[in-house]
């Protein structure tokens, strides 16, 4: 009787509002007895009286998971579903800010999106301190614009599991929000105006980090990520063609000995063109023509290899191993065992963070 | 003579014990029965110093549910988060029972 939802209510999201709580908390809070005493009976009025005594935020804590009385108020808002005008209310009242948290909760489980940013972002505003009760019990300290970010970010707070909402920028792509205005913006304007003119004076390029800060955001992350991963592979294709231009450019050394650098940097369209033609025809014959080039002319190379800024071959070959090494034996830590059930579970305790299994 | 005897036996049993509390100290992995009786039966290998909060990530990461959602009992003794799986004394091949909040 006393827990059935407000036969006048509406559903949200095409269920009993009361179902946006989990069955087992639900169970667990119709069982407490802040419940059973307090939220007997509350209308929409009593329930800010006792939304004024509130002095802490959590979910639920201790062994066997009791519901904090924040908990068994929003039970409550969800089962008398009060106006939204009620809720703004709540939210907009500047001297209790757990009056406001509890609205703001409210709020995010049952508004639709553009409610929810709408009166959601100027919260970010609010410095105050709240007390968190966490799950093993103890307090902690957090604020009230950590929490609201909690809220429009993850998809879990409190141990209930948040409605999905859209992402900001796709709202801001159909229009129905604009852009968000931080309260900061003028002290950020100021601090842009700064660094355009300390840019000027160096000469650096900070377009580029304006780019990345807005790709951080774009869906194009993901291009971001591919190109950092195929980086590696362009770095191994360098090595191959420094090694076979070298070739080629004892090659053709045999034509034009006095071929001076910038000659060399053009004729690397023709050494490609060569490599392609030559690599097939007989690797001995050009190796062993380096190898007599080296013994010849190995002042010359090695004084052309020096003034390069690239990485010097021989040192190159070495740090090739070497990495080859250390990723082994990165993978002997953890992952890389015969067994694939032990295997397998070493690269889930990897991925949590705990060390490997002991055998 | 007998004293020496005596010593012999003495020194053999400290050398026994000393062999023990290395065996104790020595990390083992056990592998661990969860079952909620309502047919998800998972088993976990785990080092035998993991903490229970260690072994709730593992089953959620096989099972698919919250690790914090996850209750690991034994018979009305809920088991704490913080508190290694040797000190519980859990063995290799033991039973627990999976209860949810």
């Amino acid at each position: 009787m006393a827990n059935r939802t407000d036969p006048l209510a509406k559903s949200i999201r095409g269920t009993n509002p009361q179902n946006l709580v989990e069955k087992i908390l639900r169970t667990k809070i119709y069982q407490n007895t802040y419940w059973k005493e307090q939220c007997f009976g509350l209308t929409a009025e009593t329930l800010v009286d006792k939304a004024m005594e509130l002095d802490h935020v959590g979910g639920t804590h201790g062994g066997n998971r009791k519901p904090t009385p924040f908990m068994c108020l929003v039970m409550k808002m969800l089962q008398i579903q009060p106006d939204k005008e009620i809720v703004v209310e709540f939210i907009k009242n500047p001297e209790y800010k757990y009056v406001r948290i509890l609205g703001a909760f409210y709020l995010r489980l049952t508004g639709t999106d553009v409610d929810v940013y709408r009166y959601l972002e100027p919260l970010y505003n609010d410095y105050r301190k709240l007390r968190f009760k966490s799950n093993d019990g103890k307090f902690t300290l957090t604020h009230v614009d950590e929490f609201i970010d909690e809220l429009l970010t993850k998809d879990y707070s409190c141990d209930i599991a948040l409605p999905r909402i859209k992402k900001r920028w796709t709202l801001e792509a159909i229009g129905s929000l604009e852009l968000r205005r931080s309260a900061l913006e003028d002290d950020f304007e100021e601090e842009e105006e700064k660094d355009e003119d300390d840019q000027l004076v160096d000469g650096l390029d900070s377009g580029d980090n304006d780019k990345d800060y807005y790709r951080a955001r774009s869906p194009t992350r993901e291009k971001d990520r591919d190109r950092k991963r195929d980086g590696h592979r362009y770095r191994d294709r360098d090595y191959d063609r420094d090694r076979d231009y070298d070739r080629d450019r004892d090659y053709d050394r045999d034509y034009d000995r006095d071929r001076d650098r910038e000659r060399d940097r053009e004729g690397r369209e023709r050494d490609r063109r060569d490599r392609d033609r030559g690599r097939r025809r007989s690797h001995s014959r050009s190796r062993s023509r380096s190898r007599d080039r080296k013994d010849r002319d190995g002042d010359d190379r090695r004084r052309r290899h020096r003034a390069s800024s690239s990485p010097k071959r021989p040192e190159d070959r070495d740090e090739q191993p070497k990495k080859k090494k250390e990723k082994k034996a990165k993978k002997d830590d953890g992952t890389d065992h015969p067994d694939p059930e032990i295997a397998e579970q070493n690269r889930i305790r990897a991925s949590l963070g705990l060390k490997p299994l002991k055998l | 003579m007998k004293l020496s005897s005596v010593g012999c036996v003495y020194l053999g049993f400290t050398g026994a014990c000393e062999k023990k509390k290395e065996e104790e100290k020595r990390v083992k992995m056990i592998e661990v029965v969860l079952n909620d009786r309502l047919g998800k039966k998972v088993r976990v290998k785990c080092n035998d110093d993991d903490t229970i909060g260690d072994l709730k990530k593992l089953v959620a990461a096989q099972t698919g549910t919250r690790a914090d959602k996850i209750r690991i009992q034994k018979w009305y003794t809920i088991y704490k988060d913080h508190i290694t799986l040797k000190d519980y004394e859990i063995h290799d091949g033991m039973g627990l029972e999976l209860y949810y909040n």
